[in-house]
């Protein structure tokens, strides 16, 4: 599992000092503090970023969020983020409330709110909303990564690293080349917002990355994966295997 | 002489001819017309005709016989109108239309000898003797002339006088004495003069004057008793003609003088007549003129009538108008002053608030200065126990001022609705444990015990901002209101299909009923009470109860004195609440 990056765009130094401070100690990632429009658009388009706090006033101007609508022209390019701001003035609010999905935080804040803030901002980029503090479910899945909340603490794990997904209950075991971890979400979820094209059910508690197969042993019932993993391949789920051209 | 004499004549002979009709129109042929008129009542032309014949109205008479004769086939209806018209005709002294009408008459008409008769008259009218004693003789043949409606005597004295005319005087004198025997016999003293005048004319014409001046005499005589001028006139003139002749001037003399006085009588009459018609005509025109003026004087006051309509309606309008807008002017009046009231009410409130904040930031900024010079004291005298005091007191108070400050502003912002206000679903349990985060030094510090049992399935429908608004200022007036050690408890009632319930608990003062009361009613703001420091402005409930009421919530309080207080809010779970 990695830690969430962070990019904050805060002009003023104690305040972003006091929030690399909090975010760090709660095993967030801070790429880097923009103090400027132009610096944090650099800083955005070159490093790999999961989520921007934005300060909306910048040296006295609403430039946070010109940067927010800046960064939501480019189609895929956006991110989740979350405009900080001491003043609830409603033409800005009503400004910021065309950059969709809009989520903000009233300064001051305390270290729970800025977390709550940055869950909130997750669930809402990714209309999954009501996930982190329900008591079935704290993942939330995006193209490219699965967002877990695990002990408070926010974590990603990228999609194209998972092995393969073993099911339990109301609980999914994630494997991956490096590690083995439980996250908490129904069968049915996670087979809808997983890219069909990429994983499969291959047995009533398997789905399978289709990327990381080695072998499929039909007679056995059995597929080894990379690794030398082995998935049970049951007979109600045999037809996946048409969808390979297969060798003869 | 022969001149004078021809002209006495000519006198003389309309009278007879008069008379002769009124008496031959008589009795029978009125009986007879009147009996046609029954028998055809169905031919109303007929009986109008008849009727204006009886009354001697020719031009109607006329009229309607035309109309009856265009109208009708009977012939002898058609015979009666013939003869209506002759009549009429003759009468008018149309001589030859009269003429006319007589030849269309057959000759099975009943009165057809009338007819004979008529046209005699009309013969010897226009001097055609001949003619005239042709149609007279044919009458004076007919069987018995009593059996008819005429007297023999005017046809006897007709013949007569077409003879005199005729010169033939043997004839003439043989007829007019038949005739003037039959007068005497009917005692008809008018026919009588006529005939009297007639034979003595024919004797002076003669120059027989011996034998005529006898009848001339007898006719004056007569004439003195009866009442027609013209028979007067005729005889006092031939009397005045005589002596004249006689050369008896002063006789003539008296005679003409007589003729004068009854010719002028018959002028007077005349006159009278013509006066009397002159001043009809004048009365008339002067009703006329009193009609029209009636008239225009009706006209003025329908006029002036339909004025006093007009202008009464148009007034009643206005009035009508008048009232409208008074009274509505009247209710405007009673608006403004209403809202006048009300915000004076709202100015004093305002004024009152910002008095007591005025004076709470003023003391607590005091407090902090005075503070900080004991701080300074303190700090040089190296007496590091009383800092740590002396600095927790400073945060105390600073945040009671900041907390204060907050609530103003926010306070401010929803009163000119500046505010940015956006509902969505919200974690409960999170919100209170942010909220709850804050407060932790400070209810250590009042070794307070703190429970936090929201059920983390709640999610409320509300402005998260608002909603941590709300819980910060109930948490805080908990905290302010217990002792050390006391509890204070955060969780969530079961919630019903719209609401969601937070109850905040505390074990500290509690109030009094009324005290509880005045809280839940709007807008008051509760004045400091005995000076006691831990009751605040109300500012901060004030607050709290616009923004649950924005929020579309509820709020209710239980509470008992030293026992503690329950603040109750009701959030909707759902937008609109279902």
């Amino acid at each position: 599992m990695d830690n969430i990056n962070v990019l904050i765009v805060e002009d003023t130094p104690e305040e972003s000092d006091a929030l690399v401070k909090v975010l760090s100690e709660n095993n967030y990632n801070i790429v880097g503090v923009a103090r400027t429009h132009q610096e944090a658009l650099t800083l955005f388009y070159q490093n790999t970023i999961d989520i921007v706090v934005i300060d909306v006033f910048l040296d006295g101007k609403p430039d946070g969020i010109t940067f927010a609508e800046t960064i939501n022209i480019v189609p895929n390019g956006q991110k989740p983020f979350v405009f900080l701001t001491s003043s609830k003035d409603r033409q800005i609010f009503e400004r910021a409330k065309l950059t969709k999905p809009f989520s903000f935080l009233l300064k001051p804040f305390n270290e729970l709110e800025i977390l709550y803030a940055l869950e909130m901002a997750v669930e809402k980029f990714y209309e999954q909303t009501n996930v982190f503090h329900s008591e079935d479910q704290n993942t939330v899945i995006s193209s490219d990564s699965l967002f877990i909340k695990k002990n408070k603490v926010l974590k990603k794990v990228q999609i194209k690293d998972i092995l393969y997904i073993e099911v339990e209950d109301r609980y999914c075991n994630i494997i991956t080349d490096a590690e083995k971890f439980v996250i908490l979400i129904s069968l049915t979820k996670i087979i809808q917002l997983l890219d069909a094209a990429k994983f499969c059910q291959t047995h009533r508690n398997y789905i399978v990355n289709l990327s990381k197969i080695e072998q499929i042993n039909v007679n056995d019932n059995l597929i080894i994966l990379k690794g030398n993993h082995k998935v049970t391949l049951s007979d109600k789920y045999k037809d996946f295997v048409k969808n390979f051209r297969i060798l003869k | 002489m022969i001149k004078i004499k021809s002209l006495f004549l000519v006198l003389i002979c309309f009278p007879v001819l008069v008379f002769s009709q009124l008496k031959s129109n008589s009795n029978l042929f009125r009986f007879e017309i009147k009996n046609k008129a029954k028998e055809f009542n169905k031919e109303i032309n007929f009986n109008k005709a008849q009727y204006f014949f009886l009354e001697s109205n020719w031009d109607s008479t006329l009229v309607y016989s035309m109309k009856q004769l265009s109208s009708s086939d009977n012939k002898e209806l058609n015979d009666f109108c013939h003869y209506f018209r002759a009549t009429s005709f003759n009468k008018k002294k149309l001589f030859n239309e009269a003429k006319k009408e007589f030849d269309l008459i057959s000759s099975k008409f009943r009165f057809y000898y009338k007819v004979k008769l008529t046209l005699g008259e009309i013969a010897l009218k226009q001097n055609e003797f001949q003619k005239g004693l042709e149609y007279f003789e044919e009458i004076e043949n007919l069987p018995n002339s009593f059996e008819y409606d005429l007297k023999s005597s005017t046809v006897l004295h007709n013949i007569g006088l077409c003879y005199l005319h005729l010169k033939k005087n043997d004839e003439a004198e043989k007829y007019l004495f038949k005739a003037s025997t039959l007068q005497e016999m009917d005692k008809d003293t008018l026919l009588l003069i006529g005939s009297y005048i007639d034979i003595a004319n024919l004797y002076y014409e003669q120059y027989k004057d011996n034998q005529a001046i006898p009848y001339f005499k007898k006719a004056y005589e007569l004439s003195k008793k009866v009442k027609s001028f013209d028979l007067k006139i005729a005889a006092v003139l031939n009397m005045a003609v005589v002596e004249e002749n006689r050369k008896n001037f002063p006789l003539a003399l008296t005679y003409r003088k007589e003729y004068e006085i009854w010719k002028d009588s018959l002028n007077d009459q005349n006159k009278v007549w013509a006066i009397a018609d002159l001043e009809k005509k004048f009365a008339i025109k002067q009703k006329q003129k009193e009609v029209d003026v009636l008239a225009a004087e009706n006209k003025a006051k329908i006029a002036e009538r339909n004025g006093f309509l007009i202008s009464s309606v148009l007034l009643f309008v206005l009035l009508g108008t008048g009232v409208y807008f008074y009274r509505q002017k009247i209710r405007n009046n009673k608006i403004i002053l209403a809202q006048k009231n009300e915000l004076d009410e709202l100015n004093a409130t305002k004024d009152k608030l910002f008095s007591i904040v005025s004076h709470d930031l003023r003391s607590s900024v005091n407090a902090l200065k005075v503070s900080n010079s004991k701080l300074l004291d303190n700090l040089e005298s190296k007496n590091y126990t009383e800092l740590d005091v002396l600095l927790h007191k400073n945060s105390s108070i600073a945040s009671g001022a900041y907390n204060l400050l907050d609530n103003l502003l926010n306070w401010a912002l929803l009163q000119t609705k500046q505010a940015y206000f956006y509902q969505e679903s919200l974690h409960l349990a999170s919100i209170v444990q942010h909220v709850e985060y804050n407060y932790k030094p400070l209810m250590l510090n009042k070794n307070i015990n703190f429970k936090n049992n929201v059920a983390t399935a709640d999610h409320v429908f509300a402005d998260l901002d608002s909603l941590k608004i709300i819980i910060r200022n109930f948490l805080d007036n908990a905290i302010k209101f217990s002792k050390e050690n006391g509890t204070i408890s955060i969780y969530s009632r079961p919630s019903s299909e719209e609401f969601c319930y937070l109850v905040i608990e505390d074990t500290g003062l509690g109030m009094n009923e009324s005290t509880r009361k005045e809280l839940l009613k709007e807008t008051i703001l509760l004045s400091k009470k005995q000076n006691d420091d831990i009751i605040g402005t109300g500012l901060g409930m004030q607050l709290c109860k616009s923004l649950i009421r924005k929020n579309e919530g509820k709020l209710d309080i239980e509470s008992e004195e030293n026992v503690g207080t329950r603040i109750i809010i009701a959030l909707p779970k759902f937008k609109n609440h279902g």
